[in-house]
C-alpha cells in the first residue's frame, strides 16, 4: 500500500519536472502561459519574455511574423475623442477600417464600432439608443431624414466595466484608455453587463481572421489576436496612438468627422472643439464620464 | 501684394447676381478696416505671413498637403481660352465643359476664374490667386469654416496627433464645382444576431437590445 503510494509521488514529481522544463507539455498547454502574471505585475524582463513568446505563438498560428508591443502611455497625455454628428454620413468606412486594423473576427462577426441610424425628427426628444437601427442598408447614404451616430468604447473616466471585473483583467490606463489583459480575462462577461454602451464583445467561438486582413503590428493589450472565451473592445488604437499616430477609424473617415487628441493640451483639436463647439456625451446621467465627445460642427447637407 | 480693394477689376463685368458679390466685397472691406492688412503695404513678406487665411495652424508640425492636380485635358486653361474672347454672359455650360456638373450655389465661372489671366483665379476684390492656393478663395464666402479648419475641427487630418500631421486644402475633399459630398453606398451592415442557428429578421427599427450588442 505504502509502496504504491510512494510510486505515485515519484511519477508525479518526475512529471512536474518534465512539465517545467518543456514549454509545451503532455498536459496539452503551455505552463509559462498558464502561470503568466497579470500584465501590471510583470517586470521588464518578464514582459519581454511574454512579448517574444506571443510573437512565436502567433507566427505558429498564422504563419506570419508579428510584432507584439506593450507601448506604455505618454506621461503628459489623457486622450479624448470627438465626433461631428452634423457631418457623419453613415458610410461605415470607420467600422470596416477598425475591423481590419484590430484583427476582429469575421466569423463569428465582431465589430467594435456600431453606427446607429436615427430619424431626424426623433432628435428633438433626445437620443434614445434603443431606437437606433444598426442594420440600415439603403442604396445611398446619407438619407435626408436620418442622422447617424457611431458608437464604440467611450473610455469612461469612471468606468463601470473595470469596477466589476473579478480578476482585474480590465483597467483604465494613465492615458485614459481602458485596456484588457486577454490572458487574465476569464470570460465571465460581467463587464459586458456593466457597460451602458454595448461597447464590449465576446468571442463565443474561436475567432477567424482572413489571412489577407491580418494586422501583424499589435499591442498586447489592444489588437493582439484574441482567443475563444475572452471579451474585447475598442482601445482607441493604442498601438498607433501611443506612438503619436491617429486612430485608424479617424483616418478612414471620408468626411473628416472624427477628431482625436490630448485633453491636457489646450491647443489640441479635441480641446479646440470643447472650447468652441456644443458637445455632449451619451448617457451622461449615469456618471460614467465618457471621454468620447459628440459635437455639432455645423455642416450643411 | 495688393490690399483687397472694393473697386471693380479691369474690364470685369459683374454677373447679374451682384448682391452676393457686394456682400463678399463688403466683408473683405470690413476685414481691411479691422486691420488685417494694416501692415501689408510696409513689407510684402510679413504681409504674406500675416495673412489669416494662408497661415498654418498653431501647430508648427502641421503640413499642408498639395492641392489635387487638375485634369490634364483642361490644364492649362489658356490652351483653349487664350484664343477665345471672354464671354461674360452667365449661361449653362452646354457646349464646352458640358460633361462637368456645376452646383455651387449661385456662383458661376468668372466669380472665381480670372477673366484676363485664364490660368489664374481671383478674389472678389480682384487679387489673383494661384490654382494651387485656393483655400483663401473659398474662405471669402465660407469664412466661418476657416478658423475651424485651422484649429483642426473642420476637415480631415491624417498622420500624427503628436508629431507631423497632414491637413488638406478645401478642394482636396470638396469639388469646387460640386462641393457637396456625393452620396454613396454604405459598407455592409453587421449581421443580426443568430438564435439557434437561424438569423433573426431585422425589424424596422431593429430589435432593441438592452445595452447594445451581445455577440
Amino acid at each position: 500500500m505504502s509502496s504504491s503510494r510512494r510510486d505515485f509521488f515519484k511519477v508525479l514529481s518526475a512529471g512536474t519536472v518534465a512539465a517545467a522544463s518543456a514549454p509545451t507539455t503532455a498536459l496539452g498547454f503551455d505552463l509559462e502561459t498558464f502561470f503568466q502574471k497579470h500584465f501590471r505585475r510583470l517586470d521588464e524582463e518578464e514582459l519581454t519574455a511574454v512579448l517574444r513568446r506571443k510573437e512565436a505563438a502567433y507566427e505558429k498560428q498564422f504563419g506570419k511574423k508579428f510584432t507584439v508591443k506593450a507601448t506604455s502611455a505618454f506621461e503628459d497625455v489623457v486622450f479624448g475623442y470627438g465626433l461631428d454628428i452634423t457631418r457623419c454620413i453613415g458610410c461605415r468606412e470607420c467600422v470596416h477600417a477598425c475591423v481590419a486594423e484590430n484583427n476582429q473576427s469575421q466569423d463569428p462577426e465582431i465589430q467594435w464600432i456600431r453606427v446607429l441610424e436615427f430619424e431626424r425628427e426623433s432628435a428633438i426628444r433626445g437620443i434614445d439608443l434603443e431606437k437606433g437601427n444598426p442594420y440600415y442598408n439603403p442604396e445611398q447614404v446619407p438619407q435626408k431624414d436620418k442622422f447617424y451616430l457611431p458608437i464604440a468604447c467611450m473610455q469612461c473616466e469612471d468606468s463601470l466595466c473595470t469596477s466589476v471585473c473579478p480578476t482585474g483583467a480590465t483597467w483604465r490606463s494613465d492615458d485614459g484608455i481602458v485596456v484588457i489583459d486577454y490572458d487574465w480575462c476569464i470570460g465571465c462577461r460581467y463587464c459586458m453587463a456593466a457597460c451602458p454602451y454595448g461597447a464590449r464583445h465576446f468571442n463565443w467561438k474561436e475567432p477567424s481572421i482572413p489571412e489577407d486582413r491580418l494586422n501583424t503590428d499589435v499591442h498586447l493589450l489592444g489588437n493582439a489576436p484574441r482567443k475563444k472565451g475572452v471579451v474585447e473592445k475598442c482601445h482607441w488604437c493604442l498601438h498607433r496612438t501611443r506612438e503619436g499616430r491617429y486612430p485608424a477609424c479617424l483616418e478612414a473617415c471620408p468626411v473628416g468627422a472624427r477628431k482625436f487628441g490630448n485633453l491636457l493640451d489646450p491647443e489640441s483639436e479635441i480641446r479646440q472643439i470643447m472650447a468652441t463647439k456644443r458637445t455632449f456625451v451619451l448617457k451622461s446621467e449615469l456618471g460614467t464620464n465618457p471621454k468620447f465627445f459628440y459635437f455639432l460642427g455645423g455642416a450643411e447637407r | 501684394m495688393d490690399a483687397p480693394d472694393s473697386s471693380e477689376p479691369n474690364g470685369y463685368q459683374p454677373p447679374p447676381h451682384q448682391p452676393l458679390i457686394w456682400g463678399v466685397l463688403g466683408t473683405v472691406a470690413l476685414l481691411v478696416v479691422a486691420g488685417v492688412s494694416v501692415r501689408l503695404s510696409e513689407n510684402p513678406d510679413a504681409a504674406r505671413a500675416a495673412n489669416v487665411l494662408q497661415a498654418l495652424p498653431a501647430d508648427a508640425e502641421a503640413t499642408l498637403m498639395d492641392e489635387p492636380e487638375m485634369d490634364d485635358e483642361y490644364d492649362p486653361c489658356s490652351d483653349c481660352h487664350e484664343e477665345e474672347p471672354t464671354n461674360y454672359t452667365v449661361r449653362e455650360m452646354d457646349d464646352e465643359h458640358d460633361e462637368m456638373e456645376f452646383a455651387h450655389g449661385t456662383t458661376w465661372c468668372l466669380d472665381c476664374h480670372d477673366d484676363e489671366d485664364r490660368d489664374a483665379l481671383h478674389l472678389a476684390g480682384g487679387k489673383k490667386v494661384d490654382f494651387d492656393n485656393t483655400s483663401e478663395l473659398c474662405g471669402q464666402c465660407h469664412g466661418s469654416k476657416i478658423p475651424d479648419w485651422k484649429a483642426g475641427i473642420h476637415g480631415k487630418r491624417t498622420g500624427h496627433w503628436r508629431g507631423e500631421k497632414e491637413y488638406r486644402p478645401c478642394i482636396s475633399c470638396h469639388n469646387p464645382h460640386l462641393p457637396a459630398f456625393e452620396k454613396r453606398k454604405p459598407k455592409p451592415p453587421p449581421k443580426p444576431p443568430a438564435r439557434n442557428g437561424a438569423e433573426v429578421a431585422a425589424h424596422e427599427p431593429a430589435p432593441a437590445e438592452e445595452g447594445g450588442s451581445h455577440e
